[in-house]
């Protein structure tokens, strides 16, 4: 297992639940996340960035920031 | 007849807060949380002050990662009357400051009565490194966390350990500009973002209590040293806390054993959350937003987030300080609309159908 960093930008959703899942399921497609955040938002644009921390399976691809 | 009133104060760690960024510097605000309410649900980075701690008995000390979970609905948690801790040390560790540890561990027992079984060194170095995210946060990787999870494995089922406090070798560093910030009580905690990640793993992994305590040199003296900073600074190790934390920390439970017991907490059965006003953006907060919980947030502990929760779609009661925030929580637990405290109170309007 490894652990990695990684950054992503996701669109704004209609409720913090659905904001919620579409994070999550945003990360599981970079590894298995471990801890994460909103760190800014963009309101105009609508869009949210996201810093986070996952773990990959030892022979899995790596992550891309 | 009311129900229990329960508090979760959340203050994430590696973010730069203005309070509880530092050296367990917000354990004075859940002392005062703690009066108010009859359960206070908090997290190591608020009452962990390495040499210093303070027991209080309605506070359950839960980790990070177990905290999204319990505020998602997918686990809840049970209190208990001791832990037995089982400590993890990184093989990085020299002899020396490996005695230092186990001295405290010792002094644990003896002085406080804690209940800890043989220790476990991990089969590698641990390779701890340490990094600051764009946003300004602090975080890291470990470089061998198979070698922690076999290590904690080892304790839970060798030696029985209930909860798992680690000690991993962090790189001293002594003249980087972070350190330099944090011990004058500004910036970041360095180290927060890495250890983290290192309880978060094994609470992950094993679904019990785990905390961390980072292992390093003593620094010279700063005779310029913030009081907010300066827990860190008057022992050989940060461990106290972490054992004394851990030594009563709630064990978690899945939805299949909800109800079991009569003493469980879920989400659902939490009152209030308070929170930094910039910092709404975690996993438990947006999940908190959705269970009926009052979110409170506090204006003047800044962090180096940017994320109000407006900008979220949260409903909140914004406040300027935990003073106030203690307030709002008392008006709450009595019923009373904060807004009647006000001199100004509009009148009810109407509501068109």
């Amino acid at each position: 297992m490894t652990t990695h960093f990684i950054t992503a930008e996701i669109d704004l959703q209609q409720s913090p639940q659905q904001l919620h899942r579409a994070i999550e399921a945003e990360l599981q497609q970079r590894g298995e996340p471990l801890r994460w955040a909103v760190t800014q938002v963009d309101t105009e644009a609508q869009k949210a960035q996201i810093e986070a921390v996952v773990t990959v399976g030892e022979n899995a691809p790596k992550p891309q920031d | 007849m009311q129900r229990p009133y329960t508090v979760v104060l959340l203050i994430p760690t590696g973010i730069g807060a203005a309070i509880g960024g530092y050296a367990g510097d917000a354990l004075p605000v859940a002392r005062g949380m703690a009066q108010v309410c009859d359960t206070l649900i908090t997290h190591p980075n608020v009452l962990n002050g390495a040499q210093l701690y303070w027991p209080l008995s309605n506070a359950l000390y839960v980790e990070g990662y177990a905290l999204d979970q319990f505020a998602a609905g997918i686990w809840g948690l049970t209190p208990v009357h001791q832990n037995r801790i089982g400590l993890l040390f990184d093989r990085a560790i020299e002899p020396e400051l490996l005695g230092r540890h186990l001295q405290a561990a010792d002094a644990a027992r003896a002085t406080l009565g804690l209940s800890l079984t043989d220790y476990v060194v991990t089969d590698a170095p641990l390779q701890v490194e340490l990094r600051t995210a764009p946003s300004g946060a602090s975080w890291g990787t470990i470089g061998n966390p198979d070698s922690l999870l076999r290590g904690a494995e080892t304790l839970i089922q060798k030696a029985n350990a209930e909860a798992i406090a680690v000690v991993a070798r962090f790189p001293d560093d002594q003249d980087s500009e972070a350190l330099q910030q944090y011990r004058q009580g500004q910036g970041v905690d360095p180290l927060a973002g890495a250890e983290a990640v290192i309880s978060h793993l094994i609470v992950r992994q094993f679904q019990i209590p785990a905390a961390h305590a980072p292992a390093l040199l003593p620094l010279p003296l700063d005779p310029q040293l913030s009081p907010r900073s300066a827990a860190e600074e008057i022992g050989y190790t940060f461990l106290p806390c972490v054992l004394a934390g851990l030594s009563r920390a709630p064990q978690w439970v899945n939805s299949s054993q909800q109800g079991l017991t009569p003493t469980q907490l879920w989400a659902p059965d939490v009152d209030a959350v308070v929170i930094p006003a910039t910092a709404c953006g975690s996993s438990a907060i947006l999940s908190f937003s959705q269970t009926g919980a009052k979110i409170i947030t506090v204006a003047n502990n800044s962090t180096r987030m940017q994320v109000s929760s407006e900008s979220l779609g949260i409903k909140a009661f914004a406040v300027n300080s935990y003073l106030e925030a203690i307030g709002v929580l008392v008006a709450h637990r009595s019923g009373i609309d904060p807004a009647a405290l006000n001199p100004d109170l509009l009148s009810i309007a109407k509501v068109y159908n």
